[in-house]
């Protein structure tokens, strides 16, 4: 390639951009000095109440220039929701688009953009981000903080997450969010997007933030807790915390070397195009992050269960060790069953066997919590509120999900429904009852906190939760029920025998993105109602300096 | 706060219960992938069983090479009760051969051909599909497969 007139204009303005983050980047340290005086350094060293006090709690773009742990948890809260509301619009779009066996109003590319960006920035903005905001927004007071540090590392992290996250809305690449190898590469529109890299290199971003969140919150749980806090009444959610955080740090680097492996591909094709059907080997190290990436949008909705549930049934919770035990078995298990994606890939009996047999047995930690939630149902006294629904949901879901995962995890059953709509209803019945239903469940618990002491439109609220639910019910069961008759997923367009399940599918997707809405419309009128009550919840312990 | 009646029956029922069910499952599934090995995707190596159709995908078809040379895109045509081993591959991207009705689903690697067996026993039109996402026109790797 020679001197190109484009790539020094592009590469000028990406320049003169770099230069202007910094100076915004200056102007806010300075912004925040004056703010907080010389901070942190007067306060005494062990109050860790004196530390919990400073951080700011509400939502608010003041967060965006502070570098304590709320703050940052609060930029990921609201970037993760920006973001899961842009996928969810790429989401029903593609349903409504399923309406009719043909490509109706999206034609495959945009067909194709959008699965990828639903795909890649829920599971990267929406699933990751809202665990890292969540942890950095309730593991300071769960564990009583004594020391927050490393802030500014975090804050560089957040910015990796975001520019990584437009990054991948504006690569509108169609490669999916597996980037299996040849496809990615393949630089046109019909092939994996012209710009695909543009995402590889977004997920890469998000993927360095995450690792080194990961260890920062491993440093805050093991190191920097209240000494009253020891590891044997350590609470749950940090338990679900340092499981994830573990999970993160084994397998993402994994991922974050094949995407490279693969940009330099683009280059000089020497890792996967070599011989032998190394195409495969791709497919292999992605699995490798793929499959512990779902339980890392799990285990800490696992834990936020085992933080509520305790709280609206009036009781502690079945069994505190169980839990634990279920939650570090997660993590060791999870890593061990990533080839269930690859059964038909030509792995072989023998590694098939493996596969198969590891993931019937990550079953029993899975098993091990719903059967210590509902325990703790049964002998507690269940007070309905719109968090309890949504637990209760989530637990209904998971184990729906569940247990069509363990289905798809026999071999047989497996050459029957891989590739197809069962697996998307599968995921979606945790990802949307579980993970999503959570993650609201802790937004609507933190609500008078978030929203500096406003309470949430309790009708409103309810609405949002029944559609959801009726929502995923209707849209994941008629996709579960297609999959067995053979309904592919990822596909523009589909054979005229599969319209009913597509149809009523396309209602059950909007019907959640009413859900959705009705959330949005709760969150903005009453948040900017008038201060009612005060700003505690039962989440996190109120903290008095 | 309530206490569990028959604590330890409650506890001892359901891990048995669940252990009982995913060892049962388990088993089934090793002694399936004993009997039933050919039946699964496998990369080329053992002797094939039946009649051998080569297969290959490409952006955006499936092409069906029988043994006496012919070649027929879009359709398979099969014979009724009679034993089949497919030899799939790609030219390109990765694909995924799937047939629903018998239960045929394996992948198209380039240069990692795959081999599966089966038997059609019910005379019939049936679909196939591509099912591994492979860009612009994945949705219309699709066809028919018509056993006489």
């Amino acid at each position: 390639m020679g001197f190109s007139f484009e790539l020094a204009v592009f590469g000028s303005t990406i320049a003169i951009l770099i230069i202007m983050g910094f100076l915004l980047y200056y102007f806010a340290v300075d912004y925040r000095r004056n703010l907080l005086g010389n901070g942190n350094s007067e306060l005494p060293k062990k109050e860790s109440n004196a530390i919990l006090s400073k951080m700011s709690r509400e939502l608010s773009f003041t967060a965006f220039i502070m570098d304590d742990s709320k703050s940052i948890g609060i930029r990921y809260i609201i970037t993760s929701l920006a973001l899961f509301f842009i996928a969810g619009l790429a989401g029903i779009g593609m349903r409504l688009s399923l309406w009719f066996p043909n490509p109706s109003f999206l034609t495959p590319v945009q067909y194709n953009i959008l699965l990828t960006a639903h795909g890649t920035l829920m599971l990267y903005g929406w699933a990751v981000g809202g665990i890292l905001g969540l942890s950095y927004y309730l593991l300071p007071t769960s564990i009583r903080l004594r020391k927050d540090s490393l802030g500014v590392v975090s804050s560089i992290m957040y910015w990796m997450f975001l520019v990584g996250s437009l990054f991948i809305i504006f690569s509108r690449s169609t490669a999916t969010w597996y980037f299996y190898y040849p496809l990615v590469d393949q630089l046109t529109a019909s092939g994996g997007g012209t710009l695909s890299f543009g995402s590889l290199i977004g997920v890469m971003l998000i993927l360095v933030a995450t690792v080194v969140s990961s260890i920062i919150f491993l440093k805050m749980i093991f190191l920097d807790r209240d000494e009253s806090i020891r590891l044997s009444n350590l609470p749950l959610f940090a338990w679900s915390i340092v499981s994830t955080a573990f999970l993160i740090i084994a397998s993402a680097p994994v991922s974050i070397i094949a995407d490279g492996f693969l940009i330099y591909d683009l280059i000089n094709p020497i890792f996967f195009q070599a011989a032998n059907g190394t195409a495969l080997a791709y497919a292999i190290l992605f699995w490798f992050w793929g499959h512990p990436i779902v339980y890392v949008a799990v285990i800490p909705a696992f834990g936020l269960i085992y933080e509520l549930l305790p709280r609206f049934t009036g009781t502690k919770i079945y069994s505190y060790k169980a839990g634990v035990l279920s939650l570090l078995l997660l993590m060791v298990l999870s890593g061990t069953v990533w080839g269930h994606h690859l059964f038909n890939s030509g792995l072989g009996t023998v590694w098939d066997l493996i596969f198969s047999t590891t993931s019937f047995i990550v079953a029993v930690p899975s098993a091990m919590s719903v059967f210590n939630w509902i325990a703790t149902m049964w002998v507690g006294r269940i007070r309905i509120t719109v968090p309890t629904l949504f637990i209760i949901n989530a637990i209904i879901d998971f184990i729906i999900g569940g247990v069509s995962g363990v289905m798809a995890a026999d071999v047989g059953v497996n050459q029957l429904i891989h590739g197809t709509y069962a697996i998307t209803a599968h995921f979606h019945f945790i990802l949307l009852g579980l993970t999503t239903g959570m993650a609201f469940a802790a937004i609507y618990v933190l609500f008078p906190t978030l929203t500096g002491g406003r309470n949430y439109n309790i009708p409103m609220a309810k609405v949002h939760f029944y559609l959801t639910s009726i929502g995923t019910w209707v849209m994941s069961g008629f996709w579960l029920v297609g999959g067995f008759a053979g309904m592919p997923r990822r596909v523009a367009g589909y054979f005229g025998i599969f319209q009913t399940y597509q149809d009523a599918a396309a209602i059950g997707g909007v019907i959640l993105g009413l859900g959705y809405l009705i959330f949005l419309i709760n969150f903005l009128y009453s948040g900017s109602r008038p201060v009612e009550t005060g700003t505690g919840n039962i989440l996190e312990e109120e903290v008095s300096a | 706060m309530r206490k569990l009646d028959n604590k330890t029956k409650v506890e001892l029922i359901w891990i048995v219960a669940v252990i009982a069910i995913l060892g049962w499952a388990a088993v089934s599934n090793a002694s399936y992938l004993h009997t039933n090995s050919v039946n699964i995707a496998n990369p080329v190596g053992s002797s094939p069983e039946g009649v051998v159709i080569n297969v290959t995908g490409y952006q955006w078809a499936w092409a069906f090479q029988y043994p006496n040379g012919t070649i027929s895109t879009d359709v398979l045509y099969l014979n009724n009760n009679t034993t089949y081993t497919l030899m799939v591959s790609s030219k390109d991207v990765i694909h995924d051969l799937y047939i629903p009705q018998f239960g045929v689903n394996v992948y198209a690697v380039n240069g990692h051909p795959n081999q599966i067996t089966f038997k059609p026993t019910k005379a019939g039109t049936y679909i196939f599909e591509c099912v591994e996402y492979c860009g612009e026109y994945h949705y219309e790797m699709r066809g028919t497969v018509v056993v006489t």
